[in-house]
C-alpha cells in the first residue's frame, strides 16, 4: 500500500491514539500510546526526549506504528505503518506540533467539552507537564513511513 | 516550624499517574484496545490482538496469517489502553513471555494462532486519577 493511499489517509485523518513499537537497544520491545499527527506525509508523535518511546528510537530508528479508529467497529480499521524515525527538538518543529496538537485534541467540541469538565484538574494536569518537563526536554517523534498496510482485523472482531 | 513540618518539607511532592494494576481490571474484561509488540530480525513488530483473561491468565489470538509471530519464551509487551482526551486516557502495560497454548474455549474468533503472556511485570495509569504523592526518592 502506498503511503498517500485514501484508505489509509482515512485512517490517519480520524485516528486519535497511534501506538508505537520500538526496540531498545539490546532488542527488548516496548510498546507506547501517543497522540500524533501527520503533516506532509511524516507522522509526528508527541513525547518528551526522557521517554523510553524516545530512548529507544534514537538507539534503533525501526519502529512499527499501529492506528486504530476508535469507536469504528467496521473492517479495515487498523493500519499499521512500519518506518523509521528520528527524534526532533528543534522549536520549528515542536511548535508546528504543538499547534496542530491544539487544533486537533483541544480546540474541537468534544475537546473543549472534556476540558471544561475536568476544569478542577488543570491545574494538576498541568503540574504533570511541568514535571516532565523538568525531566527533559518535549520532542516529536517523526517518522517517515517505508511500509503500509491494512491489517485483516475483521476476522479478529 | 516545628521539626514535623521539617520533616515534611524534606519530601517533594509529585504528580503521578501511575494506579494500582488490579483497579483496571475492566480493561482486561471490557477489552477496548489491545495490541502487542516483540522484535523480530526486521525490526520491532506490533499487531492488534484478540485478549482473553481467564482465571488470571492473558490469552492472546493473534492474526494466523501475521508475517511475524513471537517464538515459545520470546519477550513481548502486551499493551491494552483506552480513552481519546486527556483525563480519559488509562492504560495497562504488561511486560512478559509468551507460551504457546490451544485456543480457550471462550475464543471468539477463529484463525487465530493462541499464545498467553507470562507477566513479568505490569505497570498502569489513568489520567483521570492524576494525584500528588509523595517523591521519597
Amino acid at each position: 500500500m502506498n503511503v498517500d493511499d485514501p484508505v489509509m489517509l482515512d485512517i490517519l485523518r480520524r485516528c486519535m491514539v497511534a501506538r508505537i513499537a520500538t526496540l531498545s537497544h539490546n532488542g527488548r520491545p516496548s510498546i507506547n500510546p501517543l497522540y500524533f499527527v501527520a503533516p506532509h506525509g511524516r507522522i509526528w508523535l508527541g513525547t518528551s526526549e526522557w521517554t523510553l518511546a524516545a530512548r529507544n528510537v534514537k538507539a534503533d530508528p525501526r519502529v512499527s506504528v499501529l492506528f486504530e479508529v476508535e469507536q469504528d467497529r467496521s473492517p479495515q480499521r487498523v493500519l499499521r505503518i512500519s518506518g523509521r524515525a528520528s527524534v526532533r527538538t528543534d522549536p520549528k518543529v515542536q511548535r508546528s506540533y504543538n499547534l496542530r496538537v491544539e487544533r486537533k485534541y483541544v480546540l474541537t467540541p468534544g475537546g473543549i467539552r472534556h476540558y471544561l469538565v475536568h476544569l478542577r484538574q488543570l491545574s494538576l494536569m498541568h503540574n504533570y507537564h511541568a514535571q516532565a518537563a523538568e525531566k527533559g526536554q518535549a520532542c516529536v517523534i517523526e517518522v517517515t513511513p517505508i511500509e503500509a498496510e491494512i491489517l485483516g482485523y475483521e476476522l479478529l472482531g | 516550624m516545628s521539626n514535623e513540618q521539617d520533616k515534611e518539607g524534606a519530601f517533594m511532592k509529585q504528580v503521578t499517574r501511575n494506579i494500582d494494576p488490579d483497579s483496571a481490571r475492566d480493561l482486561l474484561e471490557l477489552v477496548p484496545r489491545a495490541c502487542i509488540c516483540f522484535a523480530s530480525e526486521h525490526g520491532p513488530q506490533s499487531q492488534p490482538i484478540v485478549l482473553v483473561w481467564h482465571d488470571g491468565r492473558y490469552l492472546v489470538g493473534l492474526l494466523e496469517d501475521a508475517d511475524h509471530q513471537p517464538g515459545s519464551g520470546q519477550e513481548v509487551v502486551l499493551l491494552i489502553d483506552e480513552g481519546v482526551h486527556f483525563f480519559d486516557l488509562r492504560a495497562l502495560y504488561i511486560r512478559g513471555q509468551v507460551k504457546q497454548v490451544r485456543a480457550p474455549r471462550e475464543a471468539p474468533a477463529a484463525n487465530c494462532t493462541w499464545v498467553e503472556v507470562v507477566p513479568l511485570k505490569t505497570v498502569a495509569w489513568d489520567y483521570g486519577m492524576l494525584r500528588e504523592v509523595r517523591d521519597e526518592r
